[in-house]
């Protein structure tokens, strides 16, 4: 019994650490991104190396809780949903880390007309994020509270997706080259994608949540 | 010769490991909350554990409805039961061992030309329905608790899932306790009037008494049938039959529990008596369709979608087709057990009214003018008596039944020695003893005579009429002493009449 009660403990603390880390990524995201706007381009650097550690970690994380939960034959019945649920929001943050690294290795010129609706972007997809960890949290510790969190990442995604319209309606309305338009509006995309991705997690917890409940 | 006819009721201990276990495990192993052996090894326990402590409960009651009092009617009886499991299982009816015995019983009864207790027959009768009733209600109620439970707790996950896994262990320990306790009687249970063991002695401290061995051994027989089949019917009951979730498994296995607990219990009925309360009739339920009942108290309370109700009319037909089908094949076998194999299948006992009847009926304050037309007349089945002395209105069935009994004739020679040899003179006090040594080596033709000299030792006399519950035990008590002694001391006369 109190082995069992150690294990389950353990893989608690184990979630609980994979949803900070990619609660911490995102918000790197968000002060990467302000940096890189700003030309602090060694501070940039420093938080895509600590994105980039975080990925492997939330790796490890992943594979370790999968591990844990099959070999002790934990949640059975939840088993699949929460791995599913671990994955994709693990896609999350490989989504966050190959943005900024897309960014470090192509460096854009972004005009400084943009930086607000850049940063209004960032900010609303960071916060599709940051409540969809709040929903996964609350799917293992307090189901009625799980829509209420869906709900939020369903409005910081379509908020994402109205202000990144806007972003690239000026983006192709500034007297700039093409190429650079055009490299300009794959960056926005990438940016709305990150709330995109959150939405996704969210469509799937949503239906584990009804599931889980009785 | 005895282990022989033992095995029909063993096969139908065997078949309650295989089922019945499953009833209980079927949806936690399924759903892998609890793994086969963990499963296998807990049920094997408990229900061990529960056969031998408290089995004694409704075994007294199935003995109530059908005393069978010879080795072969008791094996052909089992035998007819465990076949009609077997036809109706294979018509994929959801059936209960209990209500094929009970069928079986009734069927000896009437071969046997005995009396079939009908106020008992109805009670257990009615249980099957009760039982049915309550656990669906039992699990609606439960679900609706866990549902709160459920959906507002703030506990993980994870903590949630180890909670529900114990549960499932824990209760999964006592419905199997309650299993071995409430239906090792459809195993062993007629065969306790005629059991082949004798009292054990362990050390000087305690005596295993026939009885319990018995218990035992049938005790030991479910656990074969938990080894050997049950992993199968677990897989079917907990996926293909109900498809519960381990929380759902966990609603209908307390209410299983509960309400195996309920029909078995006999400090719950000591309780109930206590209270004031009209007790629970201690009989052998189906744990198949307890399990059944609770699913749909779920069902029901999820709304009543998906609920198969075809299941309900086949249970239904269960609680009439299974006591019907066993009647019948346990007439036919007891015919061709009797007939063909020429095996005593009950004790040819015969009941006179003759001058000594006739006076102990008057001291009862039966009026006797009433028994003109069978005065002096020998009837050999107790069913005969009884229909004359009701014809016309003669006498009410209670008071019938009571001049038929008075005029039992069966013939005993009081043999102190024999009693010794098989080791049942532990169970009495030495007071008792002395008085029975008085009486050795003495006939008596019936068997209230026999009680009327031993009664003169106050070690021997019935409290009556019982005030309270403790006199009422007291009496069930002694009453089984003289049970035994009838059947040890049954001497069968050289002629019939």
């Amino acid at each position: 019994m109190a082995l069992v009660l150690k294990t389950t403990k353990f893989v608690e603390s184990q979630i609980d650490t994979f949803l900070d880390v990619v609660s911490d990524s995102a918000l790197l995201f968000q002060l990467g991104m302000e940096d890189y706007l700003a030309e602090r381009n060694h501070q940039f650097e420093e938080r895509l190396n600590l994105i980039r550690e975080n990925e492997r970690k939330a790796d490890d994380l992943r594979v370790a809780i999968e591990r844990y939960l099959y070999e002790r034959t934990l949640i059975p019945e939840n088993r699949g949903d929460v791995l599913a649920i671990l994955e994709n929001t693990d896609e999350v943050v490989d989504n966050i880390k190959d943005t900024l690294m897309q960014f470090s290795i192509e460096m854009p010129v972004i005009p400084r007309d943009l930086d607000d609706l850049w940063m209004q972007t960032t900010r609303s997809s960071v916060a599709a994020v940051e409540q969809l960890v709040y929903a996964v949290r609350s799917f293992f510790r307090d189901l009625s509270a799980v829509n209420n969190y869906i709900h939020k990442v369903y409005f910081f995604e379509r908020e994402a997706d109205h202000i990144g319209e806007k972003l690239r309606r000026q983006i192709f309305g500034l007297q700039i080259d093409l190429a650079l338009k055009s490299q300009l509006r794959w960056f926005a995309l990438h940016i709305e994608q990150i709330s995109d991705f959150a939405q996704a997690v969210c469509d799937r917890l949503s239906i584990y949540t009804i599931k889980r409940q009785l | 010769m005895i282990f022989v006819f033992l095995i029909s009721g063993l096969f139908i201990g065997w078949s309650l490991g295989a089922n019945d276990t499953g009833n209980i495990f079927g949806a936690a192993v399924a759903t892998r909350m609890i793994r086969f052996k963990q499963a296998a090894l807990i049920a094997a326990i408990f229900i061990s554990l529960g056969a031998v402590i408290e089995g004694s409960g409704p075994s007294a009651t199935l003995g109530r409805l059908g005393s069978v009092d010879a080795l072969g009617g008791a094996f052909t009886v089992a035998l007819a039961a465990a076949m009609a499991i077997l036809v109706i299982v294979r018509l994929g009816i959801p059936v209960s061992i209990s209500q094929t015995i009970v069928g079986a019983l009734i069927g000896w009864n009437f071969f046997a030309g005995r009396l079939t207790d009908v106020n008992w027959l109805l009670t257990i009768a009615s249980s099957w329905v009760t039982a049915f009733v309550v656990s669906a209600g039992v699990a609606a109620l439960l679900f609706y608790v866990f549902r709160v439970w459920i959906n507002n707790s703030k506990r993980h996950l994870l903590e949630q899932d180890m909670l529900v896994r114990y549960s499932l262990v824990f209760f999964g320990a006592i419905g199997a306790y309650f299993l071995g306790a409430n239906n090792i009687a459809n195993a062993v249970g007629v065969f306790v009037p005629v059991t082949p063991f004798k009292d054990l002695p362990i050390g000087s401290l305690f005596v295993v008494s026939g009885v319990q061995q018995l218990y035992i051994v049938g005790a030991g027989s479910l656990v074969l049938g938990i080894y050997t089949f049950s992993r199968r019917v677990m897989g079917t009951v907990g996926k293909d039959l109900f498809q519960l979730s381990p929380v759902t498994a966990l609603v209908a296995l307390l209410a299983e529990t509960i309400v195996l607990f309920l029909f078995t219990s006999r400090a719950l009925q000591r309780v109930l008596l206590l209270l004031g309360v009209p007790p629970i009739p201690l009989v052998p339920i189906s744990s198949t369709q307890v399990m059944v009942g609770a699913v749909i108290g779920i069902g029901l309370a999820k709304g009543g979608k998906n609920i198969r109700y075809n299941v309900l009319g086949k249970v239904s037909l269960a609680w009439v087709a299974a006591p019907a089908m066993a009647f019948l094949f346990a007439f036919v076998a007891l015919f061709v057990t009797q007939n063909v194999f020429e095996l005593q299948v009950n004790r040819p006992l015969y009941y006179t009214v003759d001058k000594a009847a006739v006076l102990e009926i008057e001291r009862r304050g039966i009026d006797s003018k009433n028994l003109a037309f069978v005065n002096l007349r020998s009837f050999d089945t107790e069913r005969s008596l009884y229909k004359e002395l009701v014809l016309d209105d003669a006498y009410d069935p209670k008071t019938a039944k009571e001049i038929v009994h008075i005029c039992e004739k069966h013939p005993l020679l009081v043999n102190l020695e024999l009693l010794k040899k098989r080791g049942l003179d532990r169970r009495l006090n030495e007071q008792q003893l002395a008085a029975l040594e008085r009486l050795d080596e003495r006939k008596f033709q019936r068997k209230w005579k026999f009680h009327q000299a031993l009664a003169e030792d106050e070690s021997w006399q019935l409290r009556e009429p019982p005030q309270s519950q403790a006199d009422k035990d007291f009496n069930a008590g002694i009453q089984g002493d003289l049970d035994i002694l009838y059947s040890v001391f049954y001497n069968p006369p050289e002629d019939k009449r």
